[in-house]
């Protein structure tokens, strides 16, 4: 983290500590990894939503007790969002398979990164491709539902389909080559 | 085969394999086209991709909080979450119901009841137990009033006291009796022989007199006795002491001051008074007498103070209570009654107390007599 953003979040979060409404721009900045990193580790995307508005609400809550000390917020974030993994884990009784530093200093670990990369690009698709893509994997729509939305065939939907994932593929590879 | 039919197998390959992951359907085999494969790998991460308004509803939930009701969110669990995300979390639908859903944030203790809506998780067992510990403190403090602070009994103090009556006797009223009495005498030797004594009138000019020292008067008046004129002895012929035991010879009787009978004061009889019979002040008597008037007042030689009551010392009661007892020639108490009140059973303390009193009677010519006397207990919490 570069030293003039260290100190932008330094301000952001004292602005937030004396009035809960600035908490707005730091939820901005850091909705996307904390979102991403949960994503990661449950299998559905309720669970997700479920778990990152847990993670933000307590974060509001607790924010008047943050204290600065040089890491990034993000970093405490991500130390919520692991605690509230391990005790879903433990409370479906199950062994935690998330460590609570898997990230470095900065806030970011590699499985994350990805996942986070991976959301950004589905909103660089074209348009129709992006399209098919919510609908298919959000909306959890078929193919021939999709179709009739779109008025085009389910052919054309799945050819849709198929490029929007290779374009991801190969806009991941080329982020990581 | 030809590249198009290739490219449409890859295709088809991936929607089922797309489909499959959609389903949740673990076909245990992996695509044998490692193009399909590393696209399956990508589309198994868009299982997660979050919905476009999942990140606007949050802000607003977190921006539209106030402290208080960032708590009524977090304890519900709903986070600003859509019906749909809430249905998909497997709650009851009465849950679900976001009607149901902000009238839950009022119910009592819904960390408990439903663990799901729990900001933390909430062990029931850790819950009790704080619960029951609160509680336990709670009761400590409220009874502590009770159970800290020294024993503390308010120190009673009772006193009691024979009052003397010394205002102007005053005849009760009654329409055939009046109380009261006289006595009178000249210093005879002799008994007051029995007779009838003379009419009452309001005022007495001459007592009465059945041997008459001044044969020549100069002013002859009538004699009378004191009292209400209504009131008549039966006559006969003998003026004289209607209470004496013999007839003869006459005699004014051993009393002093004028009049018949063994007593004082102009009076007919053994009393005090210008009246007839037992008693003091005028009208008709036989009985009790009042301190004064040569009359002596009893003195208590015994008198245990009464307790104070538990009713009334819980409430801090405190005042007198004033008894008119006879305290009779024996000494003994008698015909008590409560001349003035105080409740809260004091009263009945009083009784009980004055009851076991012992007196030094009273005496009217060195003779002891019944007489009337107050006796006033004052009950005070200091």
């Amino acid at each position: 983290m570069k030293l003039e953003n260290a100190v932008d979040e330094q301000l952001q979060i004292a602005a937030a500590q004396r009035d809960p409404a600035e908490f707005a721009e730091l939820y901005e900045n850091n909705f996307a990894r904390i979102y991403a990193f949960i994503a990661r580790r449950v299998p559905s995307r309720q669970d997700a939503e479920d778990l990152t508005g847990e993670v933000f609400h307590e974060a509001l809550r607790t924010l008047a007790r943050f204290e600065w000390q040089g890491a990034p917020f993000a970093a405490w974030l991500l130390g919520i969002a692991s605690h509230r993994l391990a005790e879903r884990w433990r409370r479906a009784g199950k062994r935690p398979e998330v460590a609570e530093n898997d990230w470095d200093e900065t806030g970011v670990d590699a499985r994350t990164e990805e996942n986070l990369i991976l959301f950004q690009l589905v909103d660089e698709l074209p348009p129709d491709q992006r399209l098919v893509i919510c609908r298919r994997f959000i909306d959890q729509k078929s193919l021939k539902e999709i179709a009739q939305e779109l008025q085009r065939s389910e052919g054309a939907i799945k050819q849709l389909q198929f490029r929007a994932l290779q374009n991801l593929r190969s806009r991941m590879r080329s982020r990581y080559v | 085969m030809s590249d198009q039919q290739s490219d449409r197998q890859t295709v088809d390959q991936l929607d089922a394999g797309i489909q499959a992951l959609l389903l949740e359907k673990d076909t245990g085999l992996l695509p044998s086209n490692p193009a399909v494969a590393e696209l399956l790998a990508v589309a198994v991460e868009l299982r997660t991709l979050p919905r476009a308004s999942f990140k606007a509803d949050l802000q607003a939930a977190l921006l539209g909080e106030t402290p208080s009701n960032a708590y009524s969110a977090a304890a519900t669990g709903t986070h600003g979450l859509s019906q749909q995300a809430l249905s998909h979390r497997g709650l009851p639908q009465r849950i679900a119901d976001p009607a149901r859903v902000a009238s839950l944030s009022s119910d009592l203790l819904p960390t408990v009841a439903v663990p799901e809506h729990s900001l933390y998780p909430v062990q029931r067992s850790s819950f009790m137990t704080s619960l029951a510990a609160h509680a336990l403190i709670l009761a400590l403090l409220i009874t502590s009033g009770i159970w800290a602070a020294p024993s503390f009994h308010e120190k009673t103090r009772v006193s009691s006291s024979v009052v003397l009556d010394i205002g102007s006797y005053v005849l009760p009223p009654a329409t055939d009796r009046a109380g009261g009495g006289g006595g009178g005498g000249d210093s005879d030797v002799l008994q007051a022989s029995k007779g009838s004594p003379p009419r009452f009138a309001r005022e007495q000019i001459t007592p009465p007199a059945i041997v008459v020292r001044n044969e020549d008067p100069k002013l002859e008046v009538e004699p009378t006795v004191v009292g209400p004129p209504a009131l008549s002895f039966p006559q006969t012929s003998q003026m004289g002491d209607p209470f004496a035991h013999i007839t003869g010879p006459p005699s004014n009787g051993a009393g002093t001051n004028g009049g018949i009978g063994s007593g004082a004061q102009g009076g007919v009889g053994m009393g005090n008074g210008p009246g007839v019979g037992d008693g003091w002040g005028g009208g008709i008597g036989r009985g009790l007498y009042r301190a004064g008037g040569g009359v002596s007042a009893p003195r208590p030689i015994y008198d245990p103070e009464p307790d104070y009551s538990e009713e009334a010392r819980k409430a801090k009661y405190q005042g007198s209570v004033v008894l008119q007892i006879v305290v009779g020639a024996d000494g003994l108490p008698k015909d008590m009654r409560i001349a003035r009140s105080l409740g809260m059973g004091l009263d009945e303390k009083a009784l009980e107390a004055v009851r076991q009193w012992r007196f030094e009677p009273g005496t009217l010519n060195g003779h002891a007599v019944p007489v009337v006397v107050n006796v006033e207990v004052n009950f005070r919490l200091y």
